[in-house]
């Protein structure tokens, strides 16, 4: 949750949709950390009946999505976070 | 939080057989690579020495490196065309081995790396940003290193497209999680101009030996000194357990990627020798295992399903790479095959040490958890 790649969380029919994001989509952890974001919701309620973790890319994450701790914690700059190619 | 429309569904996990096929190629290329190593350092081992001996490099860097990079894509961008990439180059690898095929063996890895290529592209294509973009660069110099090796140049004139696929690719994955540390826009243009420059001169390579090797040098130096300044090692140092462990691994990784570069500048174009050893074991033992023993904890999960946990004997392969990796170089650069010699044995252990670490540690923490729940 302090690095933002959770986007939202929503009550189903079914149960809990979970939209997550990557740092990048070339990340090969995509399918693992899903598959650990689905074991998170089902160790903390485990009543609910089916967790769908679903991968999107847009919008793309960006460090503006990071929380105050996690920017406190990782140190930086304030860099424009804006879309372009050098924009982080 | 926000919605957003979702463009993937749930990611699949890993096709299982396409995985221990890639896997098992790379494993029998990185053998080979090594034994082929050792022979070429003096050593006498129960192998024939043809193939292993003399396509060293090869099998190392595309049989091993670029099946396992081929996999981690593949892995990343969890489609069936992208495992192309790895079966070609590991396919083309094992057939190296077998002597089969002639020329078709160097086609296939060829094949693999334009494959390679385009998965890189269709990764740029999700998002256009410079740490997809870089990847790229990198792919496009192991086409370039691959096309000369199948149309017969000799390896120190291409070795050094094959160093920019490995420098580039590491570099974009540093980028990606660098921007945890939001590092200033004018870093990010000071790296995209490095990145392009770095590739035009390893690509003249060829053509203009001298001047291109020192270019190419003097902006791996400059390389190393943005991924110490921006790299988010410099932070997770100071923290504990595995983040500080890669870290380490990563920061005197990046040390070595100086080293090299500055032997580059200094001996400039070599044949086969002392210090074409010195400088290419530099780069791809320091810099490049380094990376991968940082790296594999974190990035073997996602591959085979296997959860992996932090233990203090992870740094045991690694300082043992690093002692004979000095030995090693200090043999090159004082003419003592015997340094030479123990040191390559060191590495060797180092490298074929650390999957052992990694499998030990996992199954003792299996069976205390196992005994505990």
């Amino acid at each position: 949750m302090d690095l933002g790649l959770i986007y939202s969380i929503e009550e189903t029919p079914a149960g809990l949709r979970v939209e997550m994001t990557m740092t990048s989509p070339g990340c090969p952890l995509a399918s693992y950390l899903a598959g650990e974001a689905r074991r998170a919701v089902v160790a903390v309620l485990p009543e609910v009946a089916d967790v769908e973790v679903v991968l999107v890319w847009d919008p793309p994450w960006s460090p503006a999505r990071m929380s105050e701790a996690a920017r406190a914690r990782l140190g930086g700059s304030s860099a424009d976070d804006g879309p372009g190619w050098f924009s982080v | 939080m926000t919605g957003s429309a979702p463009t993937e569904g749930a990611p699949p996990p890993p096709p299982r057989a396409l995985v221990a096929l890639s896997v098992l190629s790379g494993a029998v290329a990185l053998a080979a690579g090594i034994a082929g190593g050792l022979l070429r350092s003096g050593w006498a081992l129960p192998v024939a020495p043809g193939a292993p001996i003399a396509h060293h490099g090869g099998l190392m860097v595309c049989g091993f490196l670029g099946t396992l990079i081929g996999v981690e894509r593949s892995v990343a961008l969890g489609l069936r065309w992208p495992w192309l990439a790895p079966l070609l180059s590991g396919i083309g690898g094992l057939m190296i081995l077998g002597d089969l095929g002639g020329d078709w063996a160097l086609r296939l890895i060829l094949a693999g790396s334009v494959v390679l290529l385009a998965v890189t592209l269709a990764i740029l294509l999700r998002q256009v940003a410079l740490f997809t973009a870089v990847p790229v660069l990198g792919a496009v110099c192991l086409v370039a290193g691959n096309a000369h090796w199948t149309a017969g140049r000799a390896i120190p004139e291409l070795v050094h497209a094959w160093m920019a696929f490995l420098l580039l690719t590491i570099t974009g994955e540093r980028l990606e999680l660098g921007r945890l540390r939001r590092p200033p826009t004018s870093a990010s243009r000071a790296l995209g101009l490095l990145s392009a420059l770095y590739v035009g001169a390893v690509l003249a390579i060829p053509w203009m030996p001298g001047p291109a090797v020192a270019l190419a040098g003097a902006l791996q130096i400059g390389l190393a000194l943005w991924l110490w300044r921006y790299d988010v090692a410099r932070v997770t140092v100071r923290t504990s357990g595995l983040a500080r462990y890669v870290a380490v691994c990563l920061l005197l990784g990046f040390l070595w990627l100086a080293a090299s570069g500055a032997l580059l500048v200094a001996i400039g174009p070599v044949e086969y020798g002392l210090g074409y050893d010195a400088t290419l074991h530099a780069f791809f033992l320091g810099f490049v295992f380094s990376m991968i023993f940082g790296h594999a904890p974190i990035i073997f999960p996602a591959i085979f399903r296997v959860p992996i946990t932090y233990h203090p004997a992870f740094y045991v392969p690694f300082l043992v790479m690093h002692a004979s990796l000095l030995a090693r170089l200090g043999g090159d650069l004082v003419g003592s095959a015997s340094w030479r010699s123990w040191g390559a044995a060191g590495n060797a252990a180092a490298i074929l040490g650390f999957p052992a670490v990694l499998v030990v540690t996992g199954l003792r923490e299996a069976r205390r958890q196992a005994s505990e729940g």
